[in-house]
């Protein structure tokens, strides 16, 4: 299924793809945009998550080593995306668990003498809009794309600060019009964060896509949740960086979180059942809207 | 050949029965199925797999790994169905086995074996889309109301999908279950097809989502010691190394559906017991990308907003 990238549009656009494994991505007008997709966390790791994240519970599939990278070169600056500083946000955020509709009758169930009631939040709904970072090591100028790997791998070791990325509130929105212009893909990518089934009552799903044109990179971070029967959120984060010869790029970023019971779906008059909302894009419009923000990036050098 | 020995060899190949040969077939595994005990009797040796979830080219690996039924005496903690993208075929081919040597392969129920859950996990869509009509979905899910709740293995193991239950502290509780009928929402059936080991409480514990219980390693000790059994094997959740001990080996979880939904990488396992139980576990990989129909593994690019 995988449609073929025209090499003449590669070239035309300046761009050189790459891919090692289970790393791929593009370098185009002083970016490197990479994916990596790999297993679930195994056991080991599990446990280590668990302890740093001081918690008992992770979702059921944790993709810990998936990341999408986005790094403009000149800058350092590096916006990427990664299950373990989402997990963060799920456990700041905190909320309290959703009931499932069974839940009403397990109330008059007999309890076990001995019950711990755990309180979690299961569906590990996340603020999470993406992470980023400075990387001031000069050497990162360095184009060969094994060592700048290496030093992300290490980023923590190095130098690396946050205090001089200031994301500001703006009026301008993501050019959607231009982006549905059907202009050539160069690289596309989507990367699982981490997934949860809920034990079969419902879906809880991060997973963030990536499509990068000639003219720019555009990428939707999602968090999808359905708790059947109950609860459907969702909430998105939306980048666009169009590529320009200034050497201050700017990133849009707009977040917009939508949510709704299934009980005011239906009284809206839509179906009940869980199967009806299995893609968040055909069903995005009917949830309505309770926080959207957009922000703006200016990448200085 | 045989009718039946043709649709297995059919099957075999991925090729779905016809909407007239699945009723026939599901006629005839009722009648065998509605004998079986809510814990059913299994002798050793015996080759004990978990969940496969549609996943029918990884469960032709497992053969590969196991040995072809009926040489090799296989016991199926259930999961049959949805998420990968042939639970028709998985599903029609054990049955089909069952009913050809069913001295020789048992199935137990997973809490997946439902209407309710098949309607929203793709084994519903599956039979509409091969099918075009949910006839074979209604004689499969029918059939599902018969599979055994559990097995017991030459009295020593208990074999369950979940886990245990609060009411059942002895198999005879289980025994008297009637369980032909949808999976309910709440009870002793319920619980055995649902519930989870859980490793920070001993003893009982109720899930966040206000239903499913959670049990701790005392709840198991006891059970074991009530039973006069030497360990639980389950399957249902989802684990990265293909199986896994629990509570000082008193309980292990097999899974078997590697790189589940073709995408987390994880290994996947079967417990051979020889004739004096001793164990191995047979680890798996996913069948390799060009043997099977399954999409390319990466999507391909679209315009999303």
């Amino acid at each position: 299924m995988a449609v073929e990238i025209d090499d003449k549009d590669l070239k035309a656009a300046g761009a050189e793809l790459f891919a090692d494994g289970g790393n791929r991505g593009v370098r185009i007008h002083g970016w490197l945009i990479e994916s990596r997709t790999h297993s679930i966390l195994n056991s080991a790791a599990i446990q280590e998550w668990e302890h740093k994240l001081d918690t008992n519970h992770l979702p059921e599939m944790v993709f810990g080593e998936n990341t999408l990278i986005l790094k403009h070169l000149s800058s350092g600056t590096k916006i990427h995306f990664n299950a373990f500083d989402a997990l963060c946000g799920w456990k700041q955020e905190a909320l309290p668990p959703v009931e499932v509709p069974a839940a009403a009758k397990w109330k008059f169930r007999s309890k076990p003498s001995q019950q711990v009631i755990l309180d979690y939040d299961y569906t590990f709904t996340t603020p999470y809009c993406g992470s980023c970072t400075v990387e001031n090591d000069k050497d990162m100028l360095h184009s060969d794309r094994r060592y700048s790997i290496f030093v992300w791998q290490n980023a923590k070791e190095t130098s690396e600060k946050t205090s001089n990325i200031l994301w500001q509130d703006c009026k301008e929105q993501i050019d959607l019009v231009a982006l549905a212009s059907k202009e050539p893909i160069l690289f596309y990518d989507e990367v699982v964060l981490y997934e949860d089934e809920l034990a079969d009552n419902g879906v809880s799903l991060l997973t963030v896509k990536v499509r990068v044109m000639p003219s720019s990179w555009f990428l939707l971070l999602r968090f999808w949740l359905r708790v059947d029967g109950v609860l459907i959120r969702l909430r998105e984060t939306r980048m666009h960086c169009v590529f320009g010869g200034s050497t201050n790029p700017i990133i849009l970023r707009e977040t917009c979180w939508r949510e709704s019971t299934f009980e005011a779906l239906s009284a809206k008059g839509y179906p009940f059942d869980a199967a009806t909302y299995n893609d968040p894009s055909i069903i995005s419009q009917r949830l309505p809207i309770i926080m959207h923000r957009a922000q703006k990036l200016v990448i200085s050098s | 050949m045989s009718d039946l020995d043709r649709q297995i060899e059919q099957l075999k190949k991925c090729e779905p029965l016809k909407e007239s040969e699945v009723k026939a077939l599901c006629l005839k595994a009722m009648e065998i199925l509605v004998e079986e005990s809510n814990v059913q009797r299994v002798d050793a040796p015996v080759t004990i797999c978990g969940d496969i979830h549609g996943q029918f080219y990884d469960m032709k690996e497992l053969f590969k790994v196991g040995g072809d039924c009926p040489k090799t005496n296989y016991l199926f903690l259930g999961d049959f169905v949805d998420r990968g993208f042939y639970s028709v075929e998985t599903f029609l081919l054990l049955l089909a086995l069952k009913v050809r040597y069913p001295d020789r392969i048992t199935l137990i129920r997973g809490n997946h074996e439902s209407r309710q859950i098949t309607q929203v996990y793709g084994f519903y869509d599956e039979c509409l889309r091969k099918y075009g009509s949910v006839n074979v979905w209604r004689y499969c899910t029918d059939i599902f109301d018969y599979l055994s709740l559990s097995a017991l293995i030459e009295n020593r193991i208990f074999s369950v999908h979940g886990g245990l239950s609060p009411p059942i502290s002895t198999l005879d509780q289980i025994r008297t279950i009637d369980r032909k009928q949808e999976v309910p929402h709440d009870g002793a059936m319920c619980d055995l097809l649902w519930s989870d080991p859980e490793d920070i409480v001993d003893g009982w514990s109720l899930s966040p989502r206000g239903a499913g219980f959670l049990f701790g390693g005392s709840v198991v000790t006891s059970f074991n010691h009530s039973n006069n059994i030497d360990y639980i094997c389950r399957a249902h959740q989802l684990v990265m190394e293909g199986y896994k001990w629990m509570f000082n080996n008193q309980i292990v979880t097999v899974w078997s559906a590697p790189n589940y939904c073709y995408r987390c990488g994880n290994v996947a396992a079967i417990l051979e017991l020889d004739g004096n139980l001793n164990k191995q576990f047979r680890v798996f990989d996913a069948a390799p990308q060009e043997s099977r129909g399954a999409p390319a593994k990466k999507p391909a690019p679209d315009y999303f907003l």
